[in-house]
């Protein structure tokens, strides 16, 4: 199974190019490819899952161009750690496959739908496989074209296209980071290779301020594609995209790859105890940020966006506090659970025609399997024990405590709390209460996307299952067979977190409840209050407001101030030449008056000239 | 045959010329479909040049050597003699920009389709510039080289002055007296070197300069002198890549001429002062060169972040492309400066991959200005609904440019940045800037045509035709192809920059 | 023999020659300046009869082609008198000013 692993990303490939050849066709059965095509990568990651989880792996590489004495390569590998992306990738690209068979019903656009679709699991694929860093960057890049393409889908909408520039310039800048901190390690190790790099920094032979240095520039590129402070504004614009989209891309998948970046590189980190630090504190410091804007946002989607934001921070808070296992396990669970969440959402969306919360509500008779799920996903990521959020969120907390960050530690419970509190308050808006606006034909959706999200909802719930304290660490033992040490392998952390995390999360959801359902806590409390605070939150801190007034400015000014320099000074200096010589040229042109005697004048200037100078110069003439 | 085969390249394009000669000047259809087979021939020369080319050799190849001209001086030393040769000869370098050229004029012939008047003058000038590109290339000798330089600058003058937009013997002015003024440093720097050495043949002078100080100063070579040189060659090739402060001219002619002339002027000409550069430069005066390293690094960050700067805030489509080709050229330069394999490596791909890269983009820019009459970024908006293609391939071609992966163009910035970061890693971090730069007004160009609401004057707009397909998917395959297969081309440049390396100490 | 030196006799050349070369470009007068010309021819002959005297082999070599001078000065001068007559019937002046038809 695992020989035939390349195979893996191709089948998507094969099904962009084919759609991209049958783009016009109206026939909406062309999905199926995508979703056969899919279907297949699914079956050999599951395949390729088993047989690392039984200790295989594999590594095959090839020669793809000579530098020199130095080959660059190009191959495939599976450990335990891609194995695991691999599976949760896949699922998630079917399960959205099949979602937008429903979704996406009736576009004009159908199949370049899904031709997109391949194009982006495709290149996450391959970003998974990558045995090198070379090669990462590489399906790194094509996996942010894929994300650009499908947030401007509706290429004809002002939004879509500002989002989709957006996202692509955002994450570049990170890029650039992982480029910078990638070359660097390359001219230290000379090599892209993984294994190579890792055992050059065991051998001692990289120094200390190096190892912090491309460890911080690798984490750059994983902010930008993670939407971490300060790049993270990018993600909530990119809900522009389809519904779909934002599940697979801008929940489950790429933006999570940032964290595999780091996990994959986990060794880089654990050599340099700053570098570790910086994750950790960027990861916490975003999870309460981003939590904070989602409690007062009115867009469905926006929130989920921003949850997601603070979601991937929790991740980058547990990788930073050496927590490899909490953070790779937050990364699975996430996955299912917000991506239910966001196909929820979508099925939302797609019977009430809007976006805005305020003019939901009660829709949770007319959606009867819609509510539920939607339910099972909101209490997962709360935190409520027994689903799979409770377990891995639980974990990152035990990690941060046990490193000993507990200024963290403090920031991730309140953030969990907030978490729970904004999810509740969309839960009771959009599920309970009176229908507001104008709700028309609300029907459940058809099987065709119903199905996909059941499966995320029994996986939401027994995702945890993978890796806890009562029924066994299947998911660490998994891991340590990975090429990470695990230092902190099992945190031991005071019995008394998890009982914590639980409370804050009921008291969150018990503060949404009496705000948003029972009214017994006046709606505007927190608007009255702290009216300053609450209107910065409200604008998302000013962040946007902030770059636009600052860098963007700047480098549009910047660039008025070339046009201007090559306006005036270089092409002023070409025409000073010009008329330089003009000048000079109609002098000439005076001397020639056409009278006899003038011309006799110079010639016999000119003679003298010339003789006077033979003759001081020696002769040299002669 | 082979031993004439290189000549044949080279003059192919006079066949055109020839017949054209026959064809009254009205009959506009067969004028345009001969312009095209003329162009067929010289790529089918070249191929068979390909095939008869052993790459894993670094000797010059396909070598011929004609004795022409030859005169005699008299110094204090006794009777000297001047010997000029016709030599010509490819290594891996040339063989590849020969291609290239051969390529990008067939696709430009196609693309002439859309030229108005005086067909017949067009495709004669036309064949005669592209006999001028072969020729530079293919020239061993400083003489060949100056007057096949010169040759590409005649046709151009005329071509940008007669068949481009508006301002365009304004455009055709800037470009010959820009250039002019680059052909007499150069001229003067050739003949000085001639009357030094009593040679024009490259692997001869680069030879006597390698000598010992001791054996050169001898015969009046100082330091100095070889110093001297390189900066005017320098100066002379920095005018035609070209390098800032010296780029207006290239703007200008990039807004002004028609589409099908800048596809080869981006494409292959501006290509030349990066080939000098390599050549003479780097080839010649290696130990020189060596030492300007970081000016030439400086100047590349500077022309890499100018030219970004610039394209981000021009209206005109035309003029952002043409400030990323300044953009792109820092790229070269950037290459160079980093003088290791990577570096060196990398800039020669940034020369075939930009040269493709340009001739996509400005082919779609002209089939475009065809049906909108316009190329303001303001005017346009929407095209995607009704020319779903050409909206693709731009996009392609604009992603092309800013380095994605799996295009050329990511490629040669990998290169040519892991080169210098092993260098001047402080410089090339600020030149990173300009990736982020790249991205962001390639994306506002591309987005501001192909995305948005429609405008209700673009309704009748028509997609490409098959005709016009034809090079937007060559182009785009070529692209694709090396930046998904780099090894073809590196493995063909490998020996002939071994060469250059080698004197490099690199 | 004489004690006039060869220098005198330079010396008297150059100035008459300057004199003439100053009349030649400056005057108005067509034939103040036909004169000036002649002077300058003179100072040449000077030149010439002065050194065929003072050479290191002494000759007639010099004064033939005095002669020569002469004659041809004689005949340039007919030849330019013609075409200033010529010139005044067309264009009823000789100032040299007005004769800038080459500009033309």
């Amino acid at each position: 199974m695992l020989q035939m692993s390349w195979l893996i990303p191709l089948f998507p490939l094969l099904s962009f190019i084919l759609l991209v050849v049958f783009r016009k066709s109206s026939n909406e059965n062309t999905a199926w490819i995508g979703v056969l095509l899919t279907g297949a990568s699914f079956v050999l990651s599951f395949g390729a899952w088993l047989a690392v989880w039984q200790g295989d792996g594999i590594k095959v590489e090839g020669t793809w161009f000579q530098l020199g004495e130095r080959a660059i390569t190009m191959g495939y590998e599976v450990n335990p750690l891609n194995a695991l992306m691999l599976v949760i990738v896949s699922l998630v690209s079917l399960l959205v496959h099949l979602y937008s068979k429903g979704y996406m019903h009736g576009d004009e656009r159908f199949s370049v739908f899904f031709a997109y679709l391949g194009l982006f699991s495709f290149a996450m694929l391959g970003l998974v496989l990558s045995p090198n860093l070379l090669q990462l960057y590489m399906f790194w890049e094509l996996v942010g074209l894929g994300s650009f393409l499908l947030i401007g889908f509706y290429y004809f909408k002002p939004e879509a296209k500002a989002a989709a520039k957006k996202a692509f310039v955002m994450t570049r800048i990170g890029d650039v980071g992982l480029f910078i901190g990638m070359v660097l390690l390359f001219w230290q190790v000379g090599s892209f290779e993984y294994d190579e790099i890792f055992s050059a920094i065991k051998n001692g032979e990289l120094s200390q301020s190096m190892l912090t240095l491309t460890a911080i520039c690798i984490f750059v590129g994983a902010i930008g594609k993670s939407g971490q402070l300060p790049l993270h504004t990018w993600l909530p614009d990119a809900m522009e995209g389809p519904t779909p989209v934002s599940a697979l891309i801008h929940a489950a998948t790429m933006v999570a790859a940032g964290v595999y970046l780091v996990a994959a590189m986990y060794p880089l980190f654990q050599a340099s105890e700053t570098a570790l630090t910086v994750v950790a504190v960027v990861g916490g410091v975003t999870a309460i940020f981003a939590a904070s804007i989602g409690l007062m946002q009115k867009d469905i989607k926006r929130v989920l966006a921003y949850s997601t934001v603070s979601q991937l921070g929790y991740m980058m808070l547990a990788l930073g506090a050496s927590g490899y296992v909490a953070g790779i396990f937050h990364l699975t669970t996430h996955a299912f659970f917000k991506a239910l969440l966001f196909l929820a959402a979508g099925s939302v969306i797609h019977a009430v025609h809007t976006q805005n919360i305020e003019e939901m509500g009660g829709l949770w008779k007319k959606l009867n399997i819609t509510g539920p799920l939607f339910l099972i996903g909101a209490l997962a990521i709360s935190g409520i024990p027994l689903l799979s959020g409770f377990f891995s969120k639980d974990e990152i907390l035990m990690s941060t405590y046990a490193d000993g960050k507990y200024g963290l530690f403090w920031i991730a419970v309140i953030a969990a709390f907030m978490t729970a509190f904004y999810m509740f308050r969309l839960f009771f808006l959009v599920f309970t209460g009176k229908p507001r606006g104008s709700q028309k034909g609300v029907h459940e959706s058809p099987s065709v996307m119903t199905l996909p999200m059941i499966v995320l909802g029994v996986l939401a719930v027994v995702a945890g299952y993978l890796n806890t304290p009562w029924f066994g660490t299947f998911l660490t033992d998994y891991l340590s067979q990975g090429p990470v040490e695990l230092l902190h392998a099992d945190h031991h952390g005071p019995v008394w977190i998890p009982f914590v995390a639980t409370a804050v999360a009921l008291l969150g959801i018990g503060l949404a409840y009496m705000i948003y359902q029972k009214g017994s806590v006046s709606r505007d409390w927190l608007t009255r209050t702290f009216p300053g605070l609450s209107h910065v939150i409200y604008n998302k801190w000013f962040v946007d407001e902030g770059y636009d007034r600052t860098v963007v400015k700047g480098t549009t000014g910047l660039s008025w101030l070339g046009v201007w320099f090559d306006k005036y000074v270089i092409e002023g200096l070409v025409a000073g030449v010009v008329s330089g010589v003009q000048a000079l040229s109609r002098l000439g042109s005076e001397m020639q008056n056409g009278q006899v005697q003038s011309y006799g004048t110079f010639a016999i200037f000119g003679l003298v000239l010339l003789l006077l100078i033979a003759a001081l110069s020696g002769g040299y003439f002669s | 045959m082979s031993t004439w085969l290189l000549s044949i390249l080279i003059f192919s394009p006079m066949l055109g010329v020839l017949v054209l000669a026959f064809v009254p000047s009205h009959d506009e259809k067969s004028i345009k479909w001969l312009g095209i087979l003329g162009t067929l021939f010289p790529l089918g020369t070249a191929l068979i040049t390909l095939s008869a080319f052993d790459m894993s050799s670094d000797k010059l190849q396909l070598a011929e050597t004609y004795r022409w001209i030859s005169y005699e001086v008299f110094q204090s030393k006794g009777e000297v003699s001047y010997p000029i040769f016709y030599e010509v000869g490819v290594n891996g370098l040339s063989m590849v920009l020969i291609l290239l050229t051969a390529v990008v004029s067939v696709l430009a012939a196609v693309a002439s389709f859309s030229i108005k008047k005086n067909w017949k003058s067009y495709f004669i000038l036309f064949f005669l510039l592209e006999m001028g590109m072969l020729g530079v290339f293919a020239a061993q000798n400083l003489f060949l080289f100056f007057i096949f330089f010169e040759i590409t600058l005649i046709p151009m003058f005329f071509l940008i002055g007669r068949w481009g937009y508006v301002e365009r013997e304004k455009a055709a002015y800037s470009f010959l007296i820009y250039n002019g003024v680059g052909s007499a440093i150069l001229l003067i720097a050739f003949v000085s070197m001639f009357m030094k050495t009593g040679t024009m043949n490259f692997e001869k002078l680069t030879e006597t300069f390698s000598l010992p100080q001791e054996e050169l100063n001898a015969v009046f070579i100082t330091d100095g002198y070889m110093m001297g040189m390189l900066i005017a060659l320098l100066i002379a090739f920095a005018v035609k890549l070209p390098v800032v402060p010296l780029h207006s001219w290239m703007v200008s002619v990039h807004v002004q001429a028609p589409p099908a002339i800048v596809m080869i002027h981006s494409g292959i000409l501006l290509k030349i002062g990066a080939y000098g550069l390599i050549t003479f430069g780097a080839g010649m005066f290696p130990e020189e060169f060596r030492s300007l390293a970081f000016v030439i690094g400086l100047f590349g960050v500077i022309n890499l972040l100018y030219g970004a700067f610039l394209a981000l805030t021009q209206t005109d489509v035309k003029r952002v492309l043409a400030y990323s080709s300044v953009s792109h050229m820092g790229i070269v330069l950037i290459g160079l400066a980093a003088l290791n394999e990577a570096g060196i490596t990398g800039a020669v791909f940034q020369v075939v991959s930009h040269g493709l890269i340009s001739a996509l983009l400005f082919f779609l820019v002209g089939a475009l200005y065809e049906r909108a009459g316009t190329s303001e970024l303001n005017d346009l908006g929407g095209l995607a609904k009704r020319m779903p293609i050409l909206a693709g391939v731009l996009l392609a071609g604009g992603l092309a440019s800013l380095g994605l992966p799996g295009m050329s163009g990511f490629i040669s910035e990998f290169m040519a940045f892991l080169g210098l970061f092993e260098k001047m890693p402080i410089l090339a971090a600020v030149g990173t800037l300009g990736l982020i730069l790249t991205a962001v007004y390639v994306l506002r160009a591309v987005l501001a045509i192909t995305f948005g609401t429609e405008k209700e004057q673009h309704e009748t707009y028509t997609d490409l035709t098959s005709a016009e397909r034809v090079p937007a998917f060559v182009l785009l395959a070529a692209i694709m192809f090396i930046g998904i297969y780099p090894a073809w081309l590196s493995d063909m440049l490998r020996p002939a920059l071994d060469v250059i390396l080698l004197g490099l100490g690199g | 023999m004489s004690s006039v030196p060869l220098t005198a006799y330079l010396m008297l050349a150059l100035i008459l020659f300057c004199i003439g070369l100053f009349g030649a470009l400056t005057k108005r007068n067509a034939v103040i300046v036909l004169i000036s010309i002649e002077l300058m021819l003179n100072a040449v002959n000077i030149n010439l009869v002065a050194f065929a005297k003072y050479s290191l082999n002494p000759g007639l070599t010099g004064q033939v082609f005095s002669l020569f001078t002469i004659t041809v000065a004689a005949a340039e001068a007919a030849v330019g008198l013609a075409i200033l007559i010529a010139l005044y019937r067309n264009r009823q002046t000789v100032n040299v000013d007005e004769m800038d038809t080459m500009k033309r």
